[in-house]
Order: C-alpha cells, then sequence, then structure tokens
C-alpha cells in the first residue's frame, strides 16, 4: 500500500511537473496582452524586462479612439453578432429539423451537398460573394452584406439535425396524433428539447462572427461602418499608432469572450468536441 | 403523410436560398471564373490567363512551398502537444483541471485580430518580450520579422498556440469516450499504464486524432490572418506569404477575380484529396 | 365508441412487403390484441390504423367513414406509446392539456376533461410534476390519461407495458383491464407478449411476418389454434412439439412413431384427411396434457434433467435426443419427481398434430 501511493505521488509529481510550465507558457501571450494594454507606449518599448501590468488602460482606450472610431466599430461588431446568431441558429434549426425527421424527394441530395462540400476553403466562395454583393447588389459597406452571407455555414444543420434525429420518434407521433400542427410540434416539442443544443450552436456562431476577419475586412472597408476586428487591424502594420492602445482594443476584443468562455465553458467545450466529431 | 412530409420544404427553404446563393452559386461561379480572363471587359474564355500563368508564377510555387512547409511542420508538432495536453488533462491524479483546462482553451476563443497583435509585440525585435527573454539567459536576439526561417518559425509558433487546445479538447473528448472497464481489465491482467496507453488508449484515439490531423491540414492551408497581420503581408520579401495571402493578393489587391479562382480551386483540389482521405481512413475504420 | 375494419391492407416498402393483406373486423367496445413475435408487423400495423404510416394498398374503417387519407388528429383514435411519449418540459397537467389547446379547443373544456382524468387515473397530486420526477409506472398512467383526455372513439395502445417491471406490469394490466370496463371504448393493444393477450384481450389476432395467423378469443387460440406457430407462441410454458413419422393410417386414426423417444408408436383419432404413410409430422402436446403412465395413448421414459418446483404445481424438463427438449406440468406431487427418470402417458384427447409445414392435422 505505501509503496502504491508513493508512486502515485511521484506521478502525480511529474504530471504537475510538465502541466504548471506548459500552462504558463500557454497563458502567457494572454497576460503579455493585458500588461500592454495597461502599460503607456514609453513602457511597452523600454528596454526593460515588464511583466506586470500598469494603470494606463484608459489613457490608452482613448488613445486607440483617437487612431480609429473604436467605440462604434465595437457596436457593430456586437450587433452583427448577435443578429448573426439569432437569424443562423433559427435557419439551421428549421433546415436540420426538415433533413432529420421527414421523408421528402431531394433530402438525400441536399444531405449529400452538404456533406459533400462542407470542407472545401472558404476562399473557393470569398471571390464571388464579394462580387455579388460589392458589384450586383452594391451593398458594401452595410449591415445585410456584413450579416446575411455568412449565414450559408452549414455546421449549424449538421448540428441541429444530428440532435433532431436523437430525439424518440414517438414524441413527435404523439403530438401528431393529438392534432398538433407540424410547425407547433417544431417550436413547442423540438426546439426546447433541442436547447443545450442550440446554446452550443449559438457559442460557436457568435465566436465565429464575432471574430470574423476575412469578409469584414471585404465587404466593409469605408470607416464608420468596419467592425472591432478590422478597425484594430487597419492600425497593425502603420507606424504612427498608439501600441497600447492597440493592446487596450485586443483586451476590449478578449476579455468579453473569455468571461462567457468562462461561464459556459461546458457548453463551448460540448459545442467543439461534439461539433468535430459528428 | 404526403401533406406532412411536405412541411419540410417550408422549413427548409429559408436556409436553402442562403445556402445556394452563397455557398453553391459561388462554388460553381469561381469555378467558371478561374477559366476567364477577368482582366478585359467583357469577360473572355482564356485557359492561359490563370491556369497557364499560375503553374509557371514563381510568386505561386514560393506561396505553395511555404503552405507546405507550415503544414508539414505544424501539424504534427500541433497534434503531439494536444495529445499530450488531453492525456495529461484527463489524469485522475489532477488538481486545478479547470485552470489548466482554461489555459489551453482559452487561445481557442481569442480573434486572431488581438492576437496577432499580441504576437508582434512580443516578438519585436529589439523591445518583445522574447527576446528580453532570450538575451536574459544568453541567447542573442533573432529578428523574428526580417529573416523568412525566423518568421516561419514565428507563424508556426503561433498557430500552434492558438490551436492546440481546440484539438486537445477533442481528442480529450474522445479520451472521456473510451469505456473506463476497458483499463480495469487490463489493470487486472497485470497490463502496465505505460502499455495500456500504447495498446489501447492509442488505437481506440486514432480515428480521432487522424480526423484532428486532417482538420487541421485543411485549416492550416487556408492560412491567411496570421501572415497577413504578424508578419506584415507575407513578409520578409514574401518569405512567409501563403497560398490564402497570395489569393488574396491578386484577388483583392489587383483585382483579378479569374487568377485569384484558379488559386482557390488549387486550394479546393487539395482540400478534396484530404477529404477523401478522410473518407477513405474512415471506411478503413468501419 | 366505434367498431373499426380493415379490408386488405397491405403495406409495401419498395418490394418489401410489411403487411400482407390484413383483414380484420373489430366490435364497438371490443379490446383486441395484436401479439407476435418483434418484426412481425403488428406496430406497423397499429401505426396504419393511427394513421402514422400510409397504407400502400386496402382499406381500413374507423365507425362508417374511410379513413385512408385522414390526418391521424382527425380519426377519433388516441394513442399510448412504448415509451410514453411524455413532453419532458412540461408539467403532468400540461402534457395532458397539450393536444387540445394546441386545437383551439376551449379552456374550460380542456380544464374539465383534464380534472375528469386526474379523477379517473388518481394523479391529481402529481399534476405539477414534469415527467423527469415521475416512477415509471406514474409516466405510464400519465401517458393514458393524456389518451383519455382525448376522448376518442378507438385507444390504440404500442407495447405500453414493456418497459415496466415484472411486477408493475401486472398491475397495470389489471388497470387497464379495468379502464377498458370503465370506459367502454374500442381498444387496440400491441404486446409481444402472450401472456398480455391472454389476460387483456377479448379477441386475440397473432401475427407473424406480415401475415395474419389466426384471429380468435384467448381461448379459441389456446385450445384450438390454426397451425403449429400459433401453438406454439401462445401459451407459456410452450407446447412441447415432438417429431414423428406416419406409420399407418386408416378412416379415423393414424399411427405414428416418435422418432426421438424410442420408437413409441401411438395411434391418434384424426379429422382432417390424413397424412400419407412415411410422412414427417409433428406432435404437439401442452405441458399440462401428460398423464400417469398408462392412463393415455403412449407412455414416454424420459430422462430428467431439472426439475422445477413452484409449490403448486411443478415442472420437469427433459432433453431428449435430437435436441427435443420436453417441459411436463405434473400437480400430483412434490415428492413423486426425485427420480432420475420419469414414464408419463401422452392424452391423446389434447394431443394436436401438424405436417411439415405446420398446418393442422389434428
Amino acid at each position: 500500500m505505501k509503496s502504491q501511493s508513493r508512486s502515485t505521488l511521484v506521478r502525480s509529481l511529474a504530471l504537475h511537473a510538465v502541466l504548471i510550465p506548459l500552462a504558463i507558457i500557454w497563458l502567457f501571450p494572454l497576460w503579455m496582452m493585458l500588461v500592454f494594454a495597461t502599460m503607456p507606449d514609453y513602457g511597452i518599448f523600454s528596454p526593460q524586462i515588464e511583466l506586470l501590468p500598469s494603470t494606463h488602460f484608459l489613457e490608452n482606450l482613448s488613445n486607440l479612439q483617437a487612431d480609429t472610431d473604436f467605440i462604434r466599430a465595437l457596436m457593430i461588431s456586437v450587433s452583427v453578432a448577435i443578429v448573426y446568431t439569432i437569424l443562423s441558429v433559427l435557419l439551421t434549426s428549421m433546415a436540420g429539423w426538415a433533413l432529420a425527421r421527414y421523408q421528402f424527394v431531394g433530402k438525400s441530395l441536399v444531405i449529400a451537398i452538404i456533406l459533400g462540400t462542407i470542407t472545401l476553403p472558404y476562399f473557393v466562395v470569398v471571390i464571388p460573394q464579394f462580387i455579388m454583393v460589392a458589384r450586383e447588389f452594391k451593398m458594401a459597406n452595410t449591415w445585410i452584406a456584413l450579416i446575411v452571407p455568412p449565414l450559408f455555414n452549414s455546421l449549424g444543420v449538421l448540428f441541429m439535425r444530428q440532435a433532431f434525429s436523437m430525439m424518440p420518434a414517438e414524441l413527435f407521433d404523439a403530438a401528431r396524433v393529438e392534432g398538433v400542427k407540424e410547425w407547433q410540434i417544431f417550436l413547442r416539442i423540438a426546439l426546447p428539447l433541442a436547447r443545450p443544443t442550440m446554446a452550443a450552436l449559438a457559442i460557436i456562431l457568435f465566436l465565429a462572427s464575432w471574430n470574423n476577419y476575412l469578409w469584414p475586412l471585404l465587404i466593409n472597408s469605408r470607416p464608420g461602418m468596419l467592425t472591432a476586428p478590422v478597425a484594430l487591424g487597419t492600425l497593425i502594420g502603420l507606424t504612427k499608432v498608439s501600441w497600447g492602445g492597440i493592446m487596450a482594443g485586443a483586451v476590449m476584443l478578449t476579455a468579453p469572450i473569455l468571461v462567457i468562455f468562462i461561464l459556459l465553458q461546458r457548453h463551448f467545450i460540448a459545442g467543439i468536441a461534439a461539433g468535430a466529431i459528428k | 403523410m404526403q401533406l406532412r412530409n411536405r412541411a419540410a420544404y417550408g422549413f427548409l427553404a429559408p436556409y436553402l436560398m442562403i445556402f445556394a446563393t452563397f455557398w453553391i452559386w459561388p462554388i460553381i461561379s469561381s469555378f467558371l471564373m478561374s477559366f476567364q480572363n477577368t482582366r478585359v471587359n467583357p469577360w473572355v474564355f482564356s485557359l492561359g490567363a490563370n491556369w497557364g500563368r499560375l503553374f509557371n508564377d514563381p510568386a505561386f510555387y514560393n506561396a505553395l512551398k511555404n503552405t507546405m512547409i507550415i503544414l508539414i511542420v505544424q501539424v504534427p508538432v500541433m497534434i503531439t502537444l494536444a495529445t499530450v495536453m488531453a492525456v495529461l488533462l484527463n489524469s485522475p491524479l489532477l488538481k486545478a483541471r479547470g485552470l489548466f483546462r482554461f489555459a489551453f482553451f482559452a487561445p481557442v476563443v481569442v480573434g486572431e485580430v488581438a492576437y496577432a497583435a499580441v504576437f508582434r509585440l512580443m516578438f519585436n525585435l529589439d523591445f518583445g518580450i522574447i527576446n528580453k527573454l532570450l538575451n536574459s539567459v544568453g541567447i542573442p536576439s533573432i529578428s523574428w520579422f526580417a529573416e523568412a526561417p525566423a518568421a516561419m518559425a514565428l507563424l508556426i509558433i503561433a498557430v500552434t498556440w492558438r490551436w492546440a487546445g481546440y484539438n486537445a479538447i477533442i481528442i480529450l473528448a474522445g479520451l472521456q469516450s473510451i469505456p473506463g472497464d476497458v483499463y480495469e481489465a487490463a489493470t487486472l491482467d497485470r497490463v502496465s499504464k505505460a502499455r495500456q496507453f500504447i495498446y489501447i488508449t492509442l488505437p481506440l484515439l486514432k480515428p480521432i486524432i487522424l480526423f484532428c490531423v486532417i482538420l487541421s491540414i485543411i485549416g492550416s492551408m487556408q492560412l491567411f490572418t496570421e501572415p497577413m497581420l504578424i508578419t506584415n503581408r507575407g513578409g520578409p520579401g514574401g518569405g512567409t506569404e501563403t497560398l490564402g495571402l497570395f489569393l488574396y493578393r491578386q484577388g483583392f489587391t489587383s483585382l483579378n477575380f479569374g487568377y485569384a479562382s484558379a488559386i482557390a480551386y488549387t486550394m479546393a483540389a487539395l482540400a478534396i484529396v484530404i477529404s477523401l482521405l478522410n473518407l477513405w481512413v474512415g471506411r478503413d475504420q468501419k | 365508441m366505434a367498431e373499426l375494419s380493415l379490408k386488405n391492407v397491405v403495406k409495401r416498402f419498395g418490394s418489401y412487403e410489411i403487411i400482407r393483406n390484413a383483414s380484420l373486423d373489430v366490435a364497438d367496445g371490443e379490446f383486441v390484441v395484436f401479439v407476435g413475435p418483434s418484426g412481425c408487423g403488428k406496430s406497423t400495423l397499429l401505426r396504419m390504423i393511427a394513421g402514422l404510416e400510409h397504407i400502400t394498398d386496402g382499406e381500413i374503417h374507423i365507425g362508417d367513414t374511410l379513413v385512408n387519407d385522414v390526418e391521424p388528429a382527425d380519426r377519433g383514435i388516441a394513442m399510448v406509446f412504448q415509451s410514453y411519449a411524455l413532453y419532458p418540459h412540461m408539467t403532468v397537467e400540461q402534457n395532458l392539456a397539450f393536444g387540445l389547446r394546441m386545437t383551439g379547443n376551449p379552456k374550460a373544456d380542456t380544464d374539465r376533461r383534464v380534472q375528469r382524468v386526474a379523477d379517473i387515473l388518481q394523479i391529481k397530486e402529481l399534476m405539477q410534476r414534469r415527467p423527469k420526477q415521475l416512477s415509471g409506472g406514474q409516466r405510464q398512467r400519465v401517458a393514458i390519461g393524456r389518451a383519455i383526455v382525448r376522448e376518442p372513439r378507438v385507444f390504440l395502445f404500442d407495447e405500453p407495458l414493456s418497459n415496466l417491471d415484472a411486477e408493475l406490469r401486472v398491475q397495470m394490466r389489471v388497470e387497464i383491464s379495468r379502464l377498458h370496463k370503465e370506459l367502454g371504448t374500442t381498444m387496440i393493444y400491441v404486446t409481444h407478449d402472450q401472456t398480455e393477450a391472454m389476460t387483456l384481450a377479448d379477441k386475440i389476432v397473432v401475427l407473424r411476418g406480415g401475415n395474419i395467423e389466426q384471429i380468435g378469443a384467448p381461448l379459441d387460440l389456446y385450445d384450438n389454434p390454426a397451425n403449429q406457430f400459433v401453438a406454439g407462441f401462445v401459451g407459456s410454458p410452450k407446447m412441447n412439439f415432438m417429431s414423428a413419422e406416419v406409420t399407418a393410417t386408416d378412416s379415423d386414426n393414424v399411427t405414428l412413431t416418435l422418432l426421438n423417444q424410442g420408437n413409441v408408436r401411438l395411434s391418434l383419432p384424426l379429422k382432417n384427411p390424413p397424412p400419407a404413410i412415411g410422412d414427417a409430422v409433428t406432435l404437439g402436446v401442452r405441458p399440462e396434457h401428460f398423464a400417469k403412465a398408462g392412463e393415455g395413448v403412449a407412455d414416454l421414459t424420459i430422462a430428467v434433467d431439472v426439475a422445477e418446483h413452484l409449490g403448486n404445481t411443478s415442472y420437469i424438463y427433459a432433453n431428449v435426443a435430437g435436441g427435443e427438449q420436453l417441459i411436463i406440468e405434473r400437480e400430483e406431487s412434490r415428492n413423486e419427481i426425485k427420480t432420475d427418470t420419469l414414464t408419463v402417458a401422452i392424452k391423446s384427447s389434447h394431443a394436436l398434430l401438424f405436417d411439415k409445414t405446420g398446418n393442422r392435422l389434428r
């Protein structure tokens, strides 16, 4: 018994001896983001090693606001992410429901197309999307251009279809026998039961929209219609900008997501794991 | 019955309209565009304007080479690291599990622009904390942005930092789906922990690890934001220009849509090959 | 309340027939049980009556309406499902009222009906709970309540007791029986458990491979099965089947040799046209239709494998050559059966005879 508990102790020590340094390395960039964001520019560019946060966060934020209208960009990003998430969850839930629970002509074709094209690089569609939205619809620099095209994402369809097909069929038959209409079955039974899956999906979609860079960069390039990542991105690489300001912006972009992540870690991880494993 | 199934079209229609407009049609459209000279008005069919040019363009081969180097180095390193993280996180001996999980998973949720900015500062030649730390242990500063090999290494470090935790989540989920009684049975048979890992855990994890490998290959193949923002548009001098960045430059800086489409379809061809590989490997498992 | 009839009903998936030409008449207020092994089509047939499955061919009438193309909700039926199919996110009360609310039934009437059901099933104190907080038996009761609320003309039950443990199953069986007496509504009940069928039914429909094998009252099926399948399916423990060969026939009698019993010969009176000499046949004898040695048509000496003493009766299991197992019920004595071998006689009055394809010869 004693030797066994000793070997357990040794194994435990070895485990932590590997994990603790690894975790420190992994947290280091996030920590430095905070450190940079609270430091004045002369601190960032000082020859000393600076590892502790300072107190200049608000000052940096106002420097950032002077470089670009970051508050407006944040507001656009929040609105776009919320509207996009709601719309996408709704649309993909409906489609997933149809593909999970009905037999109809064309069903296997739709599923085959979705599965067959899901790994295609986004770059394949981004050029025609850009031409269509910017040149044919003349909708560059609009809210619709930011929100609607990314709704094509079919991950949610597969995700929701999976959730709906795992529900017992008798539940919906019971409602049909009772005379409940199909859309009522969807709204009143299927959706409430799929709430955990919808939450996981919503988190992933919100994150994707919030962090989306390439599409907003292409389609909304007019000052005043920039999303927060694009606004911040335009400053990176310029010479006469406040780096403290950029880092304060990075914190503003990251902090809300990290808070959501900490609060909803379970959903987050479930979503990523399930979305990947299918 | 029949009426009931007709309701399906109602549920499907709104999504399908978006899907057809912003996914299916663009897939077809860019395929057609890759065969058109888009630098004249109106566009005309031309095989040489894009595909012919592509195979003779040193910039394309440079981008392809860079992308492949990143793929070949970064994916194995990251997947190994992710497997280690997952296995360690799954240990029953671990204390403060939540904290470690947070450390490894947090980079997944950090936006590309935010982390690009941090990495740029951290790896700055003169003021970057990394070089300062290297100097403090006697290693001379590395000019991460001015020398192509160092810049490539920087990209690989950055991408690994961001995505290792994501893969670890997936592998961890796979680990947790292995029933515990398999290990109990092995322990009763006096199989050591190390052998259990090699003969039980790894074989059972193989499909998931392969899935992660393919997902990572497809992801790294499309690398764009990191070389755009961290190494300053593929610098130094195209030393870190990836296919994604090359496409962006051709499509949206030079506005040569046909050529960019040909590049996109080269990436798609690679992705299709990898997806088929995925299917083939998956079939093998069943 | 209504009678129900099926006329040549067929269900086909491509070229595969799940239901072949099923015809059945159910009288008003009758309790009919569909029974058969899994995959026999009994649930499909029930779902076709409910309108949840499309009918490939034939007609289904409920009352005097042809309902082939009528939506489930408009057929005047209510259904109880195997998994109960209670809505997990609603309270018991909401579960009971959901269908009526969704179809715009007046609120006062809905409340009245829900109250009545709560009274009938004595589930008043459960009304605010969710399905998760109920025991298996309580869930079953709520599922039945949800059917009663609809005040249907026909109740359909799809293996409603198969998820319950043995004790509860007996209890719920009695309750369903009582409910049928109280409501007097036509009920159709699907099960794979022949005991449920025997105890509940006014009329049993035995199905196999999409065919209706026999329709009849429980004891009729027991005493007078149409073929070897029904004979073997109805009754517990099962009827014994013994391989035999016809050695002689005359106009009234047939003489057999039991192949695996050491060439025991016996004669039986015959009803149908006699089989030819040399035909392979199967003799069927229920466990309780053995007598003491010398009191029947033939004496069998068997090696006792296992004897089960249940108190009021005993079952003797004997393995014989050729893989046949005999089960013999003995009520006489608890002590008698301590021996290794036993001689029993077959009572000729209850012995059945089947031909190679399982058809009744006697």
